[in-house]
């Protein structure tokens, strides 16, 4: 592998010079946008009725479905991608540092996402906060729902402060090569920077770093999201210890597919070859094929303990799941990603670049569908099963569809406008290539 | 729950049937034991008020109780001197105590005291009592803290001995014959939209029998209420008071939390615009805020100024705190079966201790819903529920002194020789306050067409017009614009 060691020059690249293909990126974004805005503003105007969702129990529906299911996987996106990140700090896995940044900013775009789908969710949006805040301290104590908007906004705080931290470094030391008319941005940025705080801005990175691993799996994905559904004694299809770890793994198996396709893009849009290497996506590809066997691994064990062991009520949902051709699907996709990845573990020439971004464009699909089912079709088995209209029936209506696109598009918007204002990559990153070429040069070739 | 419950088959609390009393099991007890012994203090007092502390969460005993039990052991076996203890907190003022945790509250007095930290305090309370105090905090949540906001309610009734009442229903489910005019009874009280049948019958089979059964299904109004635990702003909560489950339609986001925590199938969610305007439902013309300033009285008041007015109006909308929890939600909050509050606080000109289910049954001369406070041994639940035991008592009688050899009980047994008493889902532990008469469906029943078939019983057919409809998916799938002949359906203007 011949890689050229990173400049700084390449990382400002972006925020200098604005291509042909920015413009028709952020105009296709907006325009999605829009369109999905005014969508939702017709929710607005006409209640959910909009949406496929309706009363479980006589009423035949199911109460929650896709808005929730794209919830927890815009939720494990950034979950997943801020462990990345946070590894790669904490354990030094200095291939990977050109991508921490990615991963970091994916975790906020992500999580706002996320934050938005609770909004889209809603009947009532508007008492978002007039109900939400006086109640609090009383309903933190009982409502996992509760739990989740103090986590996910722990998760936002840490996760900026985390990237403020990295990002003052940056632009002191770029801030002279960075365009002017944002002065007083990067100033604000910088404010009362000095050098002496670097050393310790690193351990203060650090220990947010070790903060996050240890929160991440106990507290978010491993945690309060899955309690969501596990805690409730309704539905038999969603018991079970198991989501735990279950919700983690998607987790990551999601947010290093994201990595995946935003450095994949940045690395052609930008010619970051040097940067974004072979070596480095050949490492991710793998990766993911141990996360992405881990979730099946998990999936397993609730399958084999749904359908063997459980209660009626829990048999019952359990082969419903796994009899359902979107769930076949989702797991068939996954086993074929599998496929590829272990296949160029064994011999690298059967990787290719655009195998893995396909592999993971594929792996967010399969992600997202089984979170949907997920949600829905553990709704749709009861205990009480009494109802005949129960299961219900639901397929997201064009409303609901139309918010995937939403979203994708502001996150997009995000990234590019992110890209206009400081680096994506870390000076680090470049910097340690620049400093100690020949061992980083080494590392890479023997991998 | 209160033990001295009306029921003999009332649920036994989790924490009295396991060998452990700690939710954590045995092996916690077992270090917490070891860990009071290494103290100085009487590990078997400190075990014994852990045990105890227990029961007060769940509401076995009440805070006085508790108090009385422990005030001279502890006043020795920790030489309370000069520590403001248990004297220091007033029963009568209930209010004072953050959602009724003992322990807190006494470590928050202690701080105020002068030499002794929170962390001595716990120390001589004994370690078991200061890890379970945790669990206090939890749980023990019949009424909001002093200075909480006015919308932030309880989860839970209040111990027997501090509510008024605790309403529920005796539902005999041999005398149902499934003619749905408790459904349409209940639409009409209280303006629900197409489909949102609050109140829902069942006709089913069983497997092994031909014959046709009934569930007459209202929200269970559990005392110990998955949905309102999970309601993240406490708009589903619990009137301390009579231990209601109501939805404050002023705060609800719409998440269907509660929905999707209900074991039931009860709550109906306002997906679209409701069928029955506001102003076409009985009450008083007044913004929620308005009605709260008036001056309120207490629980069953009726001196009070919001009460007269209330009363006036006839209103079906507001409760006696003021709060909009009576009839069909507005659009994007959630409904259910409210047990007709409006009536149960006494200002609508139809009597306290009745709802519009109950009497439209008895109209029909069905009289198989039996509301009532079911801690009230005189309630018309209670009666009837005894009566009809009874009855059976009777029956038994006459077998008795009859040799078991001489009979067959399994093949002579009548239907009406063993009544059976259930609540559903028990297990699951949401302490639910229907008592059902009659048999309880298995896991192989089957839901079927009803006798009187929903659609059938629809408009015309019953006598205040409403619309009864059973799957209520397929009127909201015609999106916002209504079913197409029918104009003004769910969503519809
Ligand atoms: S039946 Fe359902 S809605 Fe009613 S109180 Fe119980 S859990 Fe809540
Ligand atoms: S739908 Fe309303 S009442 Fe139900 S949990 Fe959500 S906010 Fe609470
Ligand atoms: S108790 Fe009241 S709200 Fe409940 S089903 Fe009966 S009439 Fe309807």
């Amino acid at each position: 592998m011949a890689t050229s060691p990173g400049e700084p020059e390449d990382i400002i690249r972006p925020i200098l010079n604005t291509s042909k293909k920015y413009y028709i990126a952020f105009g296709v974004a907006a325009a999605i946008a829009l369109l999905w805005s005014a969508v939702y503003g017709w929710q607005l105007e006409e209640g959910l009725i909009v949406t496929n969702l309706a009363d479980w129990g006589s009423g035949g529906g199911s109460p929650w479905g896709l808005y929730i299911g794209a919830f927890i996987w815009w939720v494990g996106i950034a979950h997943g991608g801020i462990i990345l990140s946070a590894a790669v700090r904490l354990f030094g896995m200095e291939r990977y540092q050109p991508v921490a940044r990615m991963a970091e900013l994916l975790t906020l775009g992500a999580l706002s996402m996320a934050g938005l789908y609770i909004l889209v969710h809603m009947g009532r949006p508007d008492r978002l906060v007039l109900s939400v805040v006086p109640a609090y301290p009383w309903t933190v104590r009982t409502s996992p729902l509760a739990w989740d908007v103090t986590v996910i906004t722990l998760y936002f705080v840490m996760t900026a402060t985390y990237l403020g931290l990295t990002i003052r470094y940056d632009v002191y030391h770029l801030r002279d090569r960075l365009p002017n008319y944002l002065g007083p941005f990067y100033s604000l940025v910088t404010l009362g920077y000095s050098e002496i705080e670097e050393e310790v801005i690193e351990r203060m990175v650090w220990w947010l770093a070790l903060g996050i691993i240890v929160l991440a799996p106990l507290l978010l994905h491993g945690g309060v999201i899955p309690w969501l559904f596990s805690l409730v004694p309704s539905m038999p299809g969603w018991d079970g210890a198991v989501q735990g770890p279950q919700f983690l793994t998607i987790a990551l198996t999601s947010a290093i597919a994201g990595v995946i396709i935003l450095s994949y893009i940045c690395r052609w849009a930008y010619d970051w070859e040097h940067i974004f290497s072979d070596a480095m996506f050949r490492g991710l590809t793998n990766w993911l094929g141990l996360f992405g066997l881990l979730f099946l691994w998990l999936q397993l064990q609730q399958v084999i303990n749904g359908v063997y062991a459980e209660p009626i009520a829990g048999e019952t949902a359990m082969v419903a799941r796994i009899t359902q051709p979107y769930y076949i699907f989702a797991i068939g996709t996954v086993i074929v990603i599998l496929a590829y990845i272990f296949a160029q573990a064994v011999d690298q020439r059967q990787f290719s670049l655009a195998r893995s971004v396909v592999a993971s464009v594929l792996m967010l699909v399969a992600t997202l569908t089984e979170k949907v089912l997920f949600v829905f079709e553990g709704l749709l088995y009861p205990h009480f099963s009494l109802y005949e209209a129960v299961p219900g029936h639901y397929f997201p209506s064009l409303v609901e569809f139309s918010s995937l696109a939403g979203t994708v598009a502001l996150c997009t918007i995000f990234f590019l406008v992110i890209l206009k204002l400081f680096p994506v990559v870390e000076l680090h990153a470049v910097e340690d290539h620049h400093d100690d070429h020949e061992p980083a040069h080494d590392e890479e070739v023997s991998s | 729950m209160s033990t001295e419950d009306t029921q003999n088959d009332e649920p036994k609390h989790p924490y009295e049937t396991e060998d452990s009393f700690h939710p954590l099991g045995e092996e916690w007890e077992d270090r917490m034991r070891e860990e009071l012994e290494d103290t100085e203090y009487d590990a078997d007092l400190g075990m014994e008020m852990a045990r105890d502390a227990q029961r007060l969460v769940a509401g076995e005993i009440s805070e006085e109780e508790f108090y009385a039990e422990y005030h001279d052991d502890v006043a020795e076996e920790f030489e309370a001197d000069d520590r403001p203890l248990f004297d220091d907190v007033n029963p009568a003022n209930h209010e004072e105590i953050e959602d009724g945790s003992v322990l807190d509250s006494l470590a928050e007095m202690d701080l105020q005291g002068e030499e002794t930290s929170r962390r001595e305090m716990m120390k001589k309370m004994g370690a078991g009592a200061a890890f379970l105090g945790y669990g206090a905090y939890a749980t023990y949540d019949f009424q909001p803290a002093d200075g909480a906001p006015d919308n932030v309610s309880g989860i839970r009734p209040a111990p027997k001995d501090e509510r008024e009442h605790r309403w529920g229903m005796v539902i005999d489910l041999q005398r149902c014959d499934g003619c749905l005019a408790c459904v349409a009874g209940c639409i009409n009280e209280n303006g629900t939209s197409t489909g949102a049948n609050w109140m829902y019958v069942f006709t089913y089979e069983d497997e092994d029998s031909e014959q046709e059964n009934f569930l007459v299904r209202p929200c269970q109004h559990c005392s110990n209420a998955p949905c309102a635990k999970v309601c993240p702003v406490r708009a589903r909560h619990t009137r301390g008071k009579d231990g209601l489950v109501l939805t404050d339609y002023e705060t609800c986001i719409g998440c269907r939390y509660c929905q999707v925590a209900c074991p039931y199938g009860v709550n109906y969610f306002q997906w679209g615009e409701p069928d029955v305007e506001v102003s076409r439902l009985e009450h008083l013309d007044m913004r929620p805020e308005e009605v709260r300033q008036l001056e309120g009285g207490d629980y069953d008041d009726r001196d009070s100024e919001r009460y007269q007015a209330l009363s006036d109006a006839n209103d079906h909308v507001y409760d006696y705190r003021g709060r909009w929890t009576d009839s069909r939600p507005p659009q994007g909050t959630m409904g259910k079966c409210t047990m007709c509050p409006s009536r149960q606080d006494g200002h609508t000109d139809n009597p306290k201790g009745t709802v519009a289910c109950m009497d439209a049954c008895d109209a029909q001369g069905m009289s198989a819903i039996h509301f009532g406070d079911l801690d009230d041994p005189e309630s018309r639940a209670n009666r009837y529920l005894e009566r009809r035991t009874e009855v059976e008592d009777t029956v038994l009688e006459k077998w008795e002194g009859v040799e078991d050899e001489d009979l067959d009980i399994e093949t002579t047994a009548s239907p009406t020789s063993e009544i059976s008493t259930f609540r559903l889902l028990e297990d699951l532990g949401t302490q639910p306050n229907i008592v059902y008469l009659g048999n309880e469906p298995g896991p192989e029943t089957e839901q079927t067409e009803p006798p009187t078939p929903y659609e059938v019983y629809s408009g015309s057919g019953n006598k205040w017009g409403v619309e009864v409809v059973d799957e209520r998916k397929e009127h909201l799938d015609y999106g916002p614009s209504g079913p197409p002949e029918q104009e003004g359906e769910e969503g519809g203007e």
